[in-house]
């Protein structure tokens, strides 16, 4: 009886100490998590940017330039984040990411956070176009020239068979993130293909590095720019032309090849507003595909870290960078 | 509907029965019996509404929908609904703040006042063979140009660790000192603990999003549980005889709590820390997917590139947090109630002065002489040549080999031979079977309850309606684990014959259990190709260690008396691996096959990073696109899956164990 | 013998039931029911039965039986460590059973203090905080509870190894510890619950000294839990001795092993040497005439071995009692070798 007795006096306890804790943590006020800065974020005298960084290395170039000029030109502190794009659009409309430097196009984020819940605003073009397609290693090309041809490809399904693709052929996919609509594609076109997915670039990547130590042949999901295609030169093949009405199709009833995308920026709104210098900066930052690549070939291939590619490209354009920081 | 008949049936229990008496000995053919009559009646009928194959839709439940709801509901209402500006908001707030603090701490004290801090808390706990490690760590994770993200990664360690040690403390008081409340929570703490790691992601960023308040919360909901269930095992488990004495004193309950209860639970306590260290560490990697930054988000961004050599030099550090770390809270653990050694002007809290005024001075001299920041000029590139080396690799074993063929050759064969029949067969089987396969499993190892548990959990599978995903990723499971467990009892006979391998294999175990599961991914493809063949191999590397070191624990656990009297009958030492040591350890063997089941789980879902596919694909898609309904059906599936897994490999009697 | 001063505990007609509806037992139709059919029947085991006795001031009261005779649960319920079912239960007259949590915790601080089978030590704690925990229970300073804590430890004999900790220390240690423990706190009762069964038959010699020792110094009366007959007779001053859950015999150590109550009493005294417990006291005679002028002298509580060995000695037939110098009567070889082989009829006068 007595025990029971204390037990429940400690019960009474600790549901009081709990009770009065999450006083403390609730009670006074309202705190919305959405204007939350990272705890690694740099002390608050000093400016702050924070950069989204998507897995691939393009962006990791795009980001690496920024970084540095922010860094050194404008005595900013940046800081990365690394996430998949949609959840980068999610960061960016509760500010704890200041910009992505480039999208490829994500209708339906575009459409809730900058059109309805207007978190979001348009940066403008980042000067790189991107394309998605299917590509073929171009030795393999070499031998066989109608493989570029997508009516073509069944003829190759066999050659093309893994143990993961069965009795079909196999058309690698990468990350879960990217835009693809590779499924509704071998359907809606009748190809005799299954199409794999490497579930990450770096698998895929790895992948198609393996492959092209063999020569042995391959199609695969794949975009421009990318540096890989200094290292495995692949070849698109043709798919059923683009056309904005076969795009505005129900994702699974697509059956036409991808659109060709200028990349986009884009800033969260307070940002855009206040950021200042750095968000006068990250407007107007605009390059080519040729030096995107430049930077993205240092670090992927040569394994620079990112921020010495990127300075040795600040040394060598200048031209193209000091337009950036005009007022 | 035969999940409810084969699971209510048992209750009656084999034996009760006049006709089945003469089964009273053999309890297992009792239920198996029992088991077959019952799905001789259930099975026509069942077969002739719902018919075979994969489990019919019309008993699936489309959460699809609903789910997307939610999402889009929190999404639309995170920045103004009461509930989250008033509590989720001042949680993240709170984890934000503290996290800062003691990130900024860290740096304050510069990397010489917490190597100094990492070396003496070492020494006083552990000795001084331990302090040398952990100071040594600590300079390697500078050396290795990782100084920066090791704090990050320490600073939400030291968070997560706290609030889950709390937590846990709590829960475990509940538990400890109230039947109802452990009887209500047991289960579920020992579930949790079986879940893979991934399953618990999605659901934090669904409310915190991404960054690094959903990544504490998302390790404190991953390492709380071991700490609650030991503390509430150890409360529980205090000498009755000692309790006795204490209440004859007259000891009110808070003294008895204070003064007896919780010293005489301190093993356990610091054995639950331990736990939730290690799995906050664990976590703290994984939940780089979902922005927690440190040295996760460093590993994950090299593999991103593919860079293997410098997702090692940011997964070396982790490995040695991990050690030592381990290693400290076990010392802490194994020194208590001996009698305190040293100097006796070292001991107790001069000790611990001691500790902290060495600690400020080496804190000060560090800032005055070089800075707090490890210099950049202190950094030894290890990616370089580790890339080399890994290239090598590949070129060498990839293909071609003459007679063993290369690694690709292998993971072909192992796809084609093993993994394709193997899913086929149990995508093909009548999904009537597969419970009923389950059931009797179940019920053969443990109680009607486990049974039940189990036939719940995949039927749960089949009506979430990723009842074919699931028997993917199921047959990957299986093919893994028959690996590892081939491979694992075969090094282990041989470890537990020979001291000299033991002592040779023991730190290489170590290492590759602390290992982030994430380092694996990237050497697995590069080896074995893109698909389930890698996410096999990567799975099979990471639960082998616990697997020969549980069964060469058994295997060296086995009564010497029985040994000795087995030789002295001149048996010969394969005779006594067979009739002598592999009975005796049964036990130790069964919790092998349960630890590795759980453990490779954990990784075939991972896999879905490099090709595995099904439900790990499920929820890597979820998490990249914030496809929530998606992602969190597919997580939904992998807990059931881990739950039937195992329950069905899980013996009666649960042994405490000791997992990292 | 016993006295008008208010006994230390008085018990009557206590219970103790363990299982479902346990309280509806004592006083209904299956009360009386032999134990396994009591469990047949409700599901119900009865510890204690029906058990009413006095411990009086001073004394030390021997409780005996085997194991599962009631014996342990009957010592919890003085303290109320177990709750009895019913009955009455007053420790120097007031009433335990209607004592409230605190009234109950100053009855465990201050007045009994047990000392258990297996010690019951907190292993994190040194000898001397163990010995100190009592007093720290109770709220006393740490210097001065480690003053008193000090004197005791050298009491009972470890002096020395104050900083030591139970595990290091051996059994009989470990029990010396328990004891200086339950000492510290000043009881006005000892409760012992099987302290020395757990140890070697020499050390146990030797405890069972130290409470001999205690006993004659300070007086403290003790109740002594014990299933060892010799133990029993060596220390009790009166034994009750328990068989499920009841008391079959009280009395003596002499009323016990020479007048046992039923077989069983008897089954269980059978071979104790009954020369070394019975008095002269109970094996002599009526003196015939002229007995009464020579042979050696005896007191009536002198045991019938010491009188074998006058009367060898002395070389006389018979040897005289006398009380206060007055002849109460005498003793003979036949007398003595009754006693000896157990033939007689003897009836216990006291």
């Amino acid at each position: 009886m007595a025990r029971t007795r204390t037990r429940a006096h400690l019960r009474t306890t600790a549901t009081v100490a709990s009770a009065a804790a999450l006083l403390a943590v609730t009670g006074c006020g309202a705190a919305d998590m959405t204007k939350q800065a990272s705890p690694f974020a740099a002390p608050a005298d000093i400016k702050t940017v924070t950069l989204s960084v998507q897995s691939w290395v393009g962006a990791q170039a795009n980001v690496a330039v920024a970084q540095k000029l922010l860094e050194d030109e404008l005595g900013y502190r940046v800081d990365l984040v690394q996430t998949d794009e949609v959840p980068a659009w999610d960061a960016l409309s509760q500010g704890r990411v200041d910009a992505i430097l480039e999208d490829w196009g994500h209708p339906d984020q575009e459409k809730l956070y900058v059109e309805d819940k207007k978190t979001i605003v348009p940066g403008g073009d980042l000067g790189v176009t991107g394309h998605i397609g299917w590509y073929v290693p171009a030795y393999w090309a070499e031998e066989h020239p109608d493989v570029t041809e997508w009516k073509n490809l069944d003829k190759y399904a066999d050659e093309l068979r893994t143990p993961e693709s069965g009795d079909k052929g196999q058309l690698m996919d990468g990350s879960p993130s990217y835009v693809t609509n590779d499924k509704a594609l071998v359907k809606n076109l009748g190809l005799d293909y299954k199409v794999v997915f490497a579930g990450s670039e770096a698998a895929q990547i790895t992948q198609i590095q393996q492959f092209a130590k063999e020569k042995k042949p391959f199609l695969s999901y794949w975009y421009q720019p990318q540096w890989l295609f200094n290292e495995v030169p692949m070849v698109e093949v043709e798919l059923p032309e683009y056309s904005d009405a076969c795009a505005a199709k129900a994702p699974e009833d697509i059956d036409c090849a991808y659109p060709t995308t200028p990349l986009q920026k884009y800033l969260n709104a307070d940002f855009s507003k206040r950021g200042g210098e750095a968000a006068a900066f990250l407007k107007k930052f605009h390059w080519s595909e040729k030096d995107q690549n430049k930077v993205s070939e240092m670090i992927a291939s040569e394994r620079l870290a990112p921020g010495e590619a990127a300075e040795r490209w600040i040394e060598e354009n200048p031209a193209t960078w000091k337009k950036w920081l005009d007022r | 509907m035969a999940t409810a008949q084969a699971a209510t049936g048992p209750a009656a229990g084999p034996g009760t029965a006049g006709p089945l008496a003469a089964l009273r000995g053999r309890p297992a053919l009792g239920k198996l019996l029992l088991l077959l009559v019952i799905a001789a009646v259930a099975v026509p009928v069942v077969h002739a509404r719902w018919g075979g194959g994969i489990w019919p839709g019309a008993l699936t439940v489309d959460l699809g929908g609903p789910l997307g709801e939610v999402n889009d509901w929190i999404i639309g209402n995170r920045d103004s609904h009461p509930l989250f500006l008033h509590f989720f908001g001042h949680i993240s707030n709170a984890v934000v703040l503290s996290v800062r603090g003691v990130y900024l701490a860290l740096l304050a004290l510069g990397w010489a006042g917490v190597t100094a801090v990492a070396a003496l808390v070492a020494w006083r706990t552990a000795g001084v063979r331990l302090a040398l490690t952990a100071g040594l760590s600590f300079l390697a994770c500078g050396l290795l140009g990782m100084w920066v993200p090791t704090m990050q990664t320490l600073a939400l360690m030291v968070v997560a660790v706290l609030v889950s040690v709390v937590l846990g403390m709590l829960l475990g008081l509940a538990a400890g000192l109230s039947d109802r409340t452990f009887r209500l929570l047991r289960p579920v703490l020992d579930t949790m603990q079986v879940l893979p790691a991934f399953a618990y992601l999605l659901p934090v960023v669904l409310i915190f999003g991404i960054g690094v308040p959903g990544a504490v919360l998302a390790t404190v909901v991953y390492a709380a549980p071991p700490m609650a269930r030991l503390t509430a095992l150890g409360l529980r488990g205090a000498d009755a005889g000692v309790m006795e004495a204490v209440a004859s004193l007259g000891a009110t309950g808070r003294q008895r709590l204070l003064t007896a209860r919780l010293p005489l639970a301190r093993k356990e306590l610091l054995l639950g820390l331990n736990q939730t260290i290690m799995m906050a560490l664990s976590m703290a990697v994984i939940a780089s997917v979902i922005g927690a930054g440190g040295l996760g988000d460093r590993v994950y961004q090299a593999l991103s590139s593919v860079d293997v050599g410098a997702a090692l030099a940011a997964g070396i550090p982790i490995v040695l947090l991990a050690v030592v770390l381990d290693r400290t809270t076990e010392a802490a653990g194994r020194k208590l109630g001996t009698e305190p050694t040293g100097p006796a002007a070292l001991r107790g809290r001069r000790g611990w002065g001691a500790v902290a005024v060495i600690t400020a001075a080496v804190a000060v001299l560090g800032r005055f002489t070089g800075g707090r920041i490890w210099p950049e000029s202190g950094v030894v590139a290890i990616a370089g040549p580790v890339n080399t080396a890994k290239d090598w690799m590949v070129d060498h074993l990839y293909t071609g080999i003459p007679v063993i063929g290369g690694t690709a050759d292998w993971a072909a064969h192992f796809t084609n031979w093993i993994l394709n029949p193997l899913r086929s067969g149990l995508q093909g089987l009548p999904w009537w079977s597969v419970l009923l396969i389950v059931a009797a499993l179940a019920w053969t190892i443990g109680t009607w309850r486990t049974a039940l548990t189990a036939v719940l959990a995949m039927a749960g599978i089949g009506v979430l309606g990723v009842w074919e995903l699931s028997m993917d990723t199921l047959s990957q499971v299986l093919a893994a684990v028959a690996v590892t467990l081939v491979l694992g009892f075969a090094i282990a006979v041989g470890a537990a014959r020979s001291t000299r391998l033991e002592r040779l294999l023991r730190p290489v175990l170590d290492v590759f259990q602390t290992m982030p599961q994430f380092v694996y991914l990237i050497p697995v493809v590069a080896l074995f190709g893109v698909g389930r063949a890698p996410a096999a191999a990567a799975a099979v590397v990471y639960a082998l260690p616990a697997v020969v070191r549980i069964t060469t624990q058994g295997l060296r656990g086995v009564d010497p008396a029985a040994m000795e009297c087995a030789r002295s009958l001149g048996a010969t030492p394969g005779q006594q691996l067979r009739q002598v040591q592999l009975p005796l350890a049964r036990p130790a063997l069964l919790l092998a096959v349960n630890q590795g089941v759980v453990l490779v789980l954990a990784v075939v879902i991972i896999g879905g990073l490099v090709g595995s596919g099904a439900l790990g694909y499920e929820v890597v898609f979820g998490l990249a696109q914030g496809d929530l309904a998606t992602g969190l059906v597919a997580g939904a599936a992998i807990v059931c899956l881990g739950l039937m897994l195992d329950r069905v490999t899980q013996p009666t009697t649960r042994r405490q164990r000791k997992e990292s | 013998m016993s006295e008008p001063t208010t006994p230390v505990f008085s018990v009557r007609d206590l219970w103790k039931v363990f299982g479902p509806g346990a309280d509806r037992i004592p006083g209904s139709e299956h009360a009386a029911l032999p134990s396994t059919e009591l469990r047949e029947r409700t599901g119900c085991t009865a510890a204690v039965r029906n058990v009413s006795f006095d411990v009086d001031k001073g004394e030390v009261f021997v409780v005996m039986g085997l194991s599962g005779s009631g014996k342990s649960t009957l010592v919890r319920c003085l303290t109320r460590l177990i709750e009895p079912t019913s009955g009455t239960l007053a420790i120097d007259g007031e009433d335990v059973l209607a004592m409230d949590r605190t009234r109950l915790r100053e009855l465990r601080r201050h007045r009994a203090a047990m000392v258990f089978q297996h010690f019951g030590l907190l292993p994190h704690r040194t000898v001397l905080d163990n010995v100190a925990y009592g007093l720290e229970i109770q709220g006393l300073g740490k210097a001065e509870r480690r003053a008193r804590a000090a004197e005791l430890v050298e009491k009972v004999g470890l002096g020395g190894l104050e900083d030591r900790r139970p595990a290091q220390l051996s059994g009989g240690q470990q029990q010396r510890v328990g004891l200086a423990r339950a000492l510290a706190v000043d009881p006005s009762v000892l409760l012992f619950d099987e302290p020395f069964s757990a140890l070697d038959p020499l050390i146990r010699r030797e405890m069972q000294d130290e409470v001999v020792r205690l006993h004659r110094e300070e007086g403290r009366t003790m109740v002594f839990i014990t299933h060892d007959l010799s133990e029993a007779l060596r220390l009790g001053t009166r034994i009750a001795l328990m068989r499920d859950g009841e008391i079959v015999q009280l009395g003596t150590p002499e009323e016990i092993v020479g007048s046992p109550a039923d077989d069983y009493v008897r089954a269980f005294v059978r071979d104790v040497p009954r020369e070394q417990v019975l008095t002269v006291a109970t094996a002599m005679r009526p003196p015939s005439a002229g007995e009464g002028d020579h042979g050696p002298a005896l007191r009536p509580e002198a045991t019938v071995s010491e009188a074998i060995e006058a009367v060898a000695r002395s070389g006389d037939p018979v040897a005289r009692v006398m009380k206060d110098g007055r002849l109460v009567g005498v003793v003979d070889h036949a007398c003595l070798l009754d006693v000896v082989a157990g033939t007689g009829a003897q009836a216990v006068t006291v």
